[in-house]
């Protein structure tokens, strides 16, 4: 469906990375591959360095970083905070919402929406897409953008499929109203029925973790993973991406009445570097103006990759400049978002580490 | 046919394949290479392959079978 909103903003952008980083030689022992063939597989998907968290370190760590550091540098009133949403497939427990233990950790007020959102790849799309309508309302001014990932421990190192890509990270996006008038013009489709190409099939209440669930087995292309890790069919979703990325961009392109020249950034989820050049050139776009850089250098950090493309690729001139982007999200659900915005003159866009 | 052959032979990195021969036999061969006919595949012939349609083509000509009637 596509979904319009008028006059609301993003006013800064601020990504938080852990500071421990791996390299893809650190993890090539635990695979069941020669090195010739994983070093194969390194240069063709774009795989070096990603970001990843200490043992204990949950989601919410990441996101309290992030605000602390936004309220001590004056770039957020806390009281200003009227919504806080906190996008995630990594909650720090199954109850109460993550989003309630950051706001008692950060002491907000008490006048104030929290809401969780359980939603992967496209999770950026879809936390604006609510920030956008949360602003409607009078009540609420500003609206907290918290995207964050803590994936790294359910993915088994002896995947080969998931982790040589997999990475951790915290977005916080601030949203509100602004005075000039403008339009965001958004489509989002969804398909539950593939909702298992991208899963962790234990863990929850369906198939809670026993001794069972944790026993590493082999799978037909020779990884090792258990049901409580994370498992990606990479060729269906790789055929889910080309197919239906390029036609909801043409969509999203189409409403917004802008022509694909038009757009200075495609600023898209970031899987990996070969699934991005081929859906660059599918697309008809030039691959400068869809950045591919982010899994080599800090992983794919699930609904925290757009904001570190945007922090990373952009940083500074977004303070400064403005500029009409398409954002795209796909993938786990399966979801898949696009968003066609002039983005810009931001108060800050910044990464930090934790 | 004879543009397929190139192309899957440099997909394999060899300097010539067979119509015959199997496809797990090649020292390339492994999940790389079937998402690299994947995308081979939807580039070249607009045709959606899954992989285990691919292992169960067997052979360069059971690939070239299985693109031909999807396409």
């Amino acid at each position: 469906m596509d979904l319009k909103y008028k006059n609301k903003k993003i006013s800064g952008i601020l990504t938080v990375l852990p500071s421990k980083e791996v390299s893809f030689e650190d993890g090539i022992e635990n695979y069941n591959f020669s090195l010739a063939k994983s070093m194969k597989l390194k240069l063709a998907m774009g795989y070096n360095k990603r970001r990843i968290v200490e043992d204990g370190v949950c989601s919410s760590d990441l996101a309290i970083h992030g605000l602390k550091h936004l309220i001590d540098s004056k770039h957020l009133d806390k009281n200003d905070i009227d919504a806080l949403l906190f996008v995630s497939q990594s909650p720090d427990h199954f109850m109460p919402p993550t989003s309630n233990i950051i706001q008692g950790e950060l002491e907000l007020k008490h006048e104030m929406l929290c809401l969780d959102i359980n939603q992967g790849c496209a999770g950026f799309i879809i936390g604006l897409q609510q920030a956008f309508m949360l602003l409607d309302q009078d009540a609420i001014k500003k609206v907290v953008l918290i995207n964050a990932d803590v994936l790294s421990p359910k993915v088994s190192i002896r995947d080969r499929n998931s982790n040589p890509l997999i990475g951790d990270a915290a977005s916080i996006t601030i949203v509100e109203k602004t005075p000039e008038s403008n339009e965001i013009y958004s489509s989002i489709l969804m398909n539950g029925s593939e909702a298992k190409v991208l899963q962790i099939p234990a863990g929850g209440f369906r198939m809670p973790s026993t001794q069972e669930t944790s026993t590493m087995k082999e799978d037909s292309s020779g990884n090792y993973r258990s049901l409580d890790n994370l498992v990606m069919e990479g060729d269906k979703v790789f055929n889910f991406v080309q197919a239906e990325v390029p036609p909801i961009i043409d969509r999203v392109l189409n409403i917004s009445g802008k022509s694909k020249k038009e757009i200075d950034y495609y600023l898209f989820h970031q899987p990996n570097r070969f699934m991005l050049q081929k859906l660059a050139d599918k697309i008809g776009v030039d691959r400068d103006k869809l950045p591919s850089n982010i899994v080599e250098n800090f992983g794919n950090a699930s609904g925290v990759s757009i904001p570190t493309n945007i922090c990373y690729n952009l940083g500074e001139s977004l303070v400064s400049n403005k500029y009409n982007v398409c954002l795209s999200g796909f993938g786990v659900g399966l979801t898949w978002g696009a968003m066609v915005m002039e983005l810009g003159k931001l108060d800050f866009n910044m990464i930090i580490e934790f | 046919m004879e543009n397929f052959i190139e192309n899957i032979a440099e997909l394999l990195e060899e300097e010539n394949v067979n119509l015959n021969d199997e496809l797990t036999s090649f020292e390339a061969w492994d999940s790389l290479t079937v998402l690299s006919i994947i995308a081979f595949a939807d580039e070249e012939y607009n045709v959606t392959l899954l992989a285990d349609e691919i292992n169960s083509a067997n052979t360069i000509e059971g690939l070239f079978k299985l693109i031909q009637t999807k396409n």
